[in-house]
């Protein structure tokens, strides 16, 4: 008897503990889609409209002018060339530097893990430092650095740069993933005569998919939104994204085109955002894969 | 095929030293098991001799030649790994063909082969799929497969059948047998269970804290025991061990046992010259439970058996066998009596001891007294 009710007691508290959750779970969405929705929904309103009105209504004339300038003819600084010119460069930035620091990053795990050597401990422990350190710190040995190297204001000095940055975290990812990789596989496709390479591209890499996935979203994010990188390193013709949009928000001749502003901020986060669709459930999976061990 | 010789190899990692002076040597087409506890070094031997780990000292000779520093793809050895090390993204016909791959062997040699082991060891309709859709008894063929396919001169197995349950455990240590009967390949193959051990081994080799302790036939290591862990490690119920004192009787020596009542017996030992030095004093006797027995069970071809009546603790049958739990020299003791044999908890019975089968051991240094 007492059971029973005991049960139906634990049945309704767990029901009123769900009820809850998905209330505040709820809250939560809306509270991060909120500004999502707006900018989605005042990028395609005349300009004129979101000066009169409600910023939360729905465009009364749908038009897609703002993102057409954003793109292509808005001014950004002293040029009207739109956005896309520098998303060419995030791209050309970004690309070759996330492939870079995946591929050493695996790397590194793969020799951290299974070629140990005196010392190993000491060269992990200098690379985790490199995630944590603030990099304003970093700017004028980066800056000196890429002088002497002749890369000062080019695509390379960029994609140098955010290697640099990101192998900390790469190497942590896979050195996490590959230390759960059990090591008799290693050594029985050393029996089998596989060398350094061989193991590393036949037996490691085909089973390394989540973690890939996880670094890849992980630089590519980094990457693709730095900020102070961009504003500090690059030239006058190698500009990211970030410090474009940046440009062209503050651009102080005429009027505010807020349509424009906001069309040109999705435009920003739109690869990001379909790196994250594509692949974000990989991402989970791969965090889980690297969090349950080593 | 060629022989295996391992001569005072040290073996240490960093600081701590894992193996301590081996000496081993097996004759082409022998089967050498190395046995002991967890952790005594079996998996550290094994993979020096594969050359997967480097060694500190000595000398490891495969077919009369030192592969120091041979690769272990140069070693001409294959290995069974006790998780099977199958490659986990490859098909079953992929894994055991990797090794050719990369040898740059061609598709259809490589196919012929494959086509070989997986007849030998009835693993064609497996051949497409991936480790992940096999059971563990065909992961365990097709691991031996893998290496059966390199045809090495030496076969390295690292407690292949430890994953197994056991009746798949036992089919297997048979078919292991069976293809070396057939491969007539030097075996070299670590286990902790002593049973495989015994079934399969041509020499055994028992290790306990990086240290030979002994190495010999089977029938040596289970007979023949150089000292007390060898003794008690290898045997299932394990030797009974008891304290005894030896005394002098006319001619003879006998040893004195306590039993439960307080009171205490005697048995007639064999002639054991080192034992004259033990005369009053104490010794281990070591008597296996098979050699302790009914009265009508005892072993009619042994030449000493003597008889005792002792109290009856516990009975367990077995099957085939009964059990029994007696109380000698204040400790348990367990004799092994015929299934049928009339005993019952509690009362007396008369026990045979096939003291030709008993052996002594020095109760301070464990060292056999012979
Ligand atoms: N890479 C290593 N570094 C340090 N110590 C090690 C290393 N590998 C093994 N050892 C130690 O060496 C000893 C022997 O290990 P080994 O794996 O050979 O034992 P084993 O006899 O195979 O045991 P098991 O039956 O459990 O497999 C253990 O005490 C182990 O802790
Ligand atoms: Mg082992």
């Amino acid at each position: 008897m007492t059971r029973s009710i005991s049960q139906d007691n634990a049945v309704s508290s767990s029901r009123m503990t769900r009820a809850l959750i998905y209330a505040v779970l709820l809250v939560f969405v809306f509270y991060y889609l909120l500004p999502l929705y707006v900018m989605v929904a005042n990028s395609f309103k005349p300009l004129d409209e979101i000066r009169g009105g409600d910023l939360m209504a729905l465009p009364k004339v749908w038009t897609l002018a703002p993102w057409a300038s954003a793109w292509s003819s808005a001014q950004i600084g002293v040029e009207p060339t739109g956005l896309k010119p520098y998303f060419i460069n995030s791209i050309l930035i970004v690309v070759p530097a996330v492939f870079l620091s995946t591929v050493f990053g695996a790397l590194n795990g793969y020799v951290l893990t299974k070629w140990r050597f005196k010392g190993d401990g000491i060269v992990f422990g200098m690379m985790l430092l490199s995630c944590f350190i603030p990099f304003q710190i970093v700017l004028i040995p980066a800056a000196k650095v890429l002088g002497f190297l002749g890369l000062a204001g080019t695509l390379k000095g960029l994609i140098l740069i955010h290697f640099s940055a990101g192998i900390g975290f790469s190497t942590l990812f896979f050195r996490n993933y590959y230390a759960a990789f059990p090591t008799e596989l290693i050594k029985a496709a050393q029996i089998d005569g596989a060398s350094f390479f061989q193991i590393f591209r036949r037996i490691l890499l085909p089973s390394s998919a989540p973690i890939i996935v996880v670094t890849v979203i992980w630089q590519f994010t980094n990457q693709w939104n730095d900020f102070l990188f961009g504003a500090s390193f690059s030239g006058f013709g190698t500009t990211p994204m970030t410090v474009a949009l940046n440009n062209l928000v503050n651009s102080s001749t005429g009027v505010k085109e807020y349509n424009v502003h906001f069309a040109g901020a999705i435009l920003a986060a739109l690869p990001t955002l379909l790196v994250y669709i594509v692949a974000g459930k990989y991402f989970v999976r791969g965090l889980m894969a690297g969090a349950v061990k080593g | 095929m060629a022989s295996l010789k391992i001569k005072n190899l040290h073996k240490s990692y960093s600081s701590v030293e894992v193996l301590k002076g081996i000496d081993l040597e097996i004759e082409d087409g022998g089967f050498l098991v190395l046995v002991g506890p967890s952790g005594c070094g079996k998996s550290t031997l094994l993979n020096t001799i594969a050359g997967l780990e480097e060694i500190t000292s000595g000398e490891i000779q495969i077919g009369g030649k030192s592969v120091e520093g041979l690769h272990p793809s140069k070693r001409d050895i294959a290995m069974v790994f006790q998780s099977y090390a199958l490659y986990p993204n490859m098909t079953v016909a992929q894994n055991i063909s990797f090794g050719m791959d990369i040898r740059g062997i061609d598709k259809a040699e490589q196919k012929k082969a494959i086509d070989n082991v997986s007849s030998i060891l009835q693993i064609g309709e497996l051949l497409d799929r991936k480790p992940s859709q096999l059971s563990g008894g065909q992961r365990q063929r097709v691991a031996m497969g893998r290496a059966l396919v390199r045809d090495p001169q030496v076969f390295l197995f690292d407690e292949p059948l430890s994953n197994l349950d056991a009746k798949l455990r036992v089919d297997m240590r048979t078919e292991i047998k069976r293809l070396h009967a057939r491969m007539g390949t030097t075996i070299v193959y670590v286990t902790h269970d002593q049973i495989e051990a015994l079934t399969l081994a041509t020499k055994i080799a028992v290790l306990k804290d990086g240290y030979l302790q002994q190495f010999g036939t089977p029938d040596e290591v289970y007979n023949d025991p150089k000292n007390v862990f060898v003794a008690t490690f290898m045997g299932s119920p394990s030797m009974n061990l008891i304290e005894a004192v030896v005394a002098k009787k006319g001619e003879n020596l006998v040893i004195q046992i306590a039993s439960n009542d307080n009171n205490r017996f005697e048995l007639p030992i064999k002639n054991i010259a080192a034992l004259e030095d033990y005369v009053g004093k104490s010794v281990l006797f070591g008597i296996r439970p098979e050699a302790l027995t009914d009265r009508e069970g005892a072993d009619r071809t042994s030449d000493q058996i003597a008889h005792q009546d002792c109290m009856i603790e516990v009975v367990e049958p077995a099957g085939s066998d009964t059990f029994a739990v007696i109380n000698l020299g204040g400790k348990e003791a367990i004799a092994r009596l015929r299934a049928d044999a009339k005993i019952t908890a509690g009362e007396q019975a008369s026990l045979a001891f096939n003291m030709s089968k008993a052996v002594f051991f020095d109760p301070a240094s464990t060292l056999r007294i012979r």
